[in-house]
């Protein structure tokens, strides 16, 4: 038995995010990583100042 | 519970539970039953991830955590961010191209049957024995609390988790999962803001941050490099990442959620939404119990949260011992709450000595008073009470009942059952499917029409169910019940996760050559297993947490190995990402 039609990715699909600033997922991966980084210093900040 | 928090409690857990039926009826393809209608947007794929790996006991447990510990814990999900990453660029792209309905079925591709069945048996075999803990660890701790009758409330949650996951499918679990993260988000911000209002009137923010400081509770990061300290800022983002990967890229529980999305692009966001929110969300469940810490240091708290352990030892106490214990732990609060109200006047006329005076003698009075909680923990301990569930799980719980209005202990009791549904019906969801795909429709009727797929995983799903509520209604023959699963999963994550390693990064490894290296690899954990358990033979043992490493350094290593001795006859690998 086969599968229903693959939904196949277009390489436009791949490399577009159709975010209205963020178009590439690069940018994405990047927001993500910036987002952990500034939650890391949050908390490296909250370590420091209240001990 | 009054009979409000009861209409809130049972209204909104049926309510959920007979929308997701409805909204999903005439799910009759295999496709729509097992992927969903091809429709799930970005947001709802976030939030079914989220819902999934979120059970029950990570909100009755995690403020606990917060209130002993401090926000220490919230390193263990540095690694989610980077883990999410990955499987973004690497493994969705492959799954959603293959258009696999399992995980298990990519491995059958890139490798073959034997290879696909091997993936599939170790997720059935982890998942299917640990099913009963999602269900029984929050029933445990709330059929304590409230007096409820512990089998009724497995079976009741059990069956209702079972009748709507097999009715709907996939779409079910996305849809009732939308609205039950909604009643966890609601009780979680209501309690938050209940606990704010209830901080004395002249405890500032800045004042409730310096105190929790202070008893070293805000102790988010530590670099420590010490690996015996369990969390640090590297045994996170290193172990973090490795365990994150293994859940999320290789647990079909997890991999079903974020392949139902009608594109890659949903899918990837669902995932980056996770990646952004999760440090967040742990922060704040976490900060929640620091702030309850606060709390009680001007309210008189139990001197165990759990009632269970309290009655036993009452019970028990033929020396007055409970008794002598409470009333010094009742005197040392008192002394720490008065120089606590020294210290905040001292701060508030600017007096940094008598500040630091005051401080230092509450510090030394709430280490007297930690020092007796821990001596009425020992004596539980020598009894042997058969108390086995951790004296934290019980801290919001008690917080809630003893503190919060009628109506939003029913939300909460509610917020508490969601959690346990929507991780529960993912897993059924997910074990019904791979029972299906990966061995029913791959071993037994190679020629099943989707209609005998649909009604085959509907039974696997039930059947599944009834095996999660069997384990859970046995759960208490465990001695430690959540160590026990967390063994299980670590004996069984590392070698899955090399499986997965090898099909995507190392393309001239073939079926054969990974089959017996995984096999290898698996036998390699059983037997560190073993020597955990049996020491004289290999001491100091390896701790269980190391399993998964070793699981999957030793599968990829193994696999090298044995195809370089076979030759270069490995099957072409279509699936790989650098084809």
């Amino acid at each position: 038995m086969k599968h229903p039609a693959a939904t196949e990715p277009s390489a436009r699909e791949s490399e577009e995010t159709s975010l209205p600033i963020f178009r590439s997922w690069k940018s994405v991966y990047l927001l993500v990583l910036g987002s952990f980084v500034f939650w890391v210093t949050l908390l490296i900040a909250l370590t420091e100042f209240f001990s | 519970m009054s009979a409000l928090d009861f209409v809130v409690l049972i209204g909104s857990m049926l309510g959920i539970a007979i929308y997701g039926i409805w909204r999903t009826r005439g799910r009759r393809s295999l496709n729509a039953y097992l992927h969903g209608d091809g429709r799930t947007p970005w947001f709802a794929i976030g939030l079914s991830v989220m819902a999934t790996q979120a059970s029950a006991i990570t909100f009755l447990s995690t403020p606990g955590q917060g209130y002993l510990g401090g926000l220490g814990f919230v390193q263990i999900y540095f690694g989610v961010p980077i883990a999410l990453i990955i499987i973004a660029i690497f493994f969705l792209p492959i799954f959603r191209r293959l258009n696999v309905y399992t995980a298990y079925e990519f491995l059958g591709r890139r490798f073959d049957g034997k290879t696909r069945l091997l993936g599939a048996a170790l997720f059935l075999v982890q998942r299917g024995l640990g099913a009963g803990l999602t269900i029984y660890a929050p029933a445990i701790v709330l059929t304590t609390v409230f007096g409820w009758p512990l089998d009724l409330t497995i079976i009741c949650s059990g069956l209702l988790v079972i009748i709507y996951t097999v009715a709907g499918g996939s779409d079910a679990v996305t849809v009732t999962q939308k609205y039950q993260i909604g009643i966890i988000f609601a009780g979680m911000v209501t309690a938050f803001c209940l606990l704010v209002a209830k901080l004395p009137a002249g405890l500032t923010f800045t004042d409730t941050l310096a105190l929790a400081g202070g008893f070293q509770k805000l102790n988010a990061v530590n670099f420590s490099t010490n690996i015996h300290e369990r969390y640090t800022f590297w045994s996170g983002l290193l172990g973090g990442t490795f365990l994150m990967l293994s859940y999320f890229g290789t647990d079909q529980s997890q991999v079903q959620r974020y392949i139902s999305g009608s594109s890659l692009r949903e899918g990837r966001l669902g995932l980056m939404f996770n990646a952004v929110c999760k440090i967040p969300m742990q922060f704040s469940i976490l900060l929640l119990g620091v702030l309850i810490f606060v709390f009680y240091q001007f309210e008189q708290p139990p001197l165990l949260f759990n009632p269970a352990s309290h009655q036993y030892l009452a019970l028990h106490d033929d020396s007055g011992q409970l008794q002598a214990l409470e009333s010094g732990f009742q005197q040392t609060h008192n002394q720490a709450r008065r120089q606590i109200e020294n210290w905040l006047d001292a701060r508030h006329n600017g007096d940094e000595t008598g500040a630091r005076t005051a401080f230092a003698a509450a510090a030394a009075a709430q280490q007297q008073g930690e020092a007796i909680r821990a001596q009425a923990e020992k004596t539980l301990s020598a009894a042997n009470s058969g108390t086995t569930a951790n004296d934290a799980d019980y801290v919001f719980i008690t917080f809630i009942l003893h503190q919060l209005p009628h109506g939003v202990i029913g939300l909460l009791v509610a917020a508490f059952f969601a959690a346990a549904l929507s991780s529960k019906s993912a897993e059924l969801n997910a074990l019904g499917s791979s029972t299906t795909i990966d061995f029913y429709r791959h071993l037994v009727k190679r020629d099943a029409t989707d209609a005998a797929c649909v009604a085959a995983s509907k039974w696997f799903t039930a059947f599944w169910g009834l095996v999660a509520i069997g384990f859970a209604l046995y759960a208490h023959l465990v001695e430690n019940l959540i160590q026990a699963v967390n063994i299980l999963g670590s004996i069984f994550y590392g070698v899955m996760l090399g499986l997965f390693v090898v099909a995507f990064f190392i393309r001239r490894v073939g079926g054969t050559a990974v089959f017996w290296g995984a096999l290898a690899a698996q036998m390699l954990v059983f037997f560190l297993y073993y020597i955990y358990f049996n020491p004289r033979f290999f001491h100091p043992p390896i701790s269980y947490l190391w399993y998964p490493l070793v699981g999957c350094a030793a599968c990829v290593l193994l696999s090298l190995i044995l195809q370089a001795a076979l030759g270069a006859t490995n099957k072409s690998a279509p699936a790989s990402p650098v084809s």
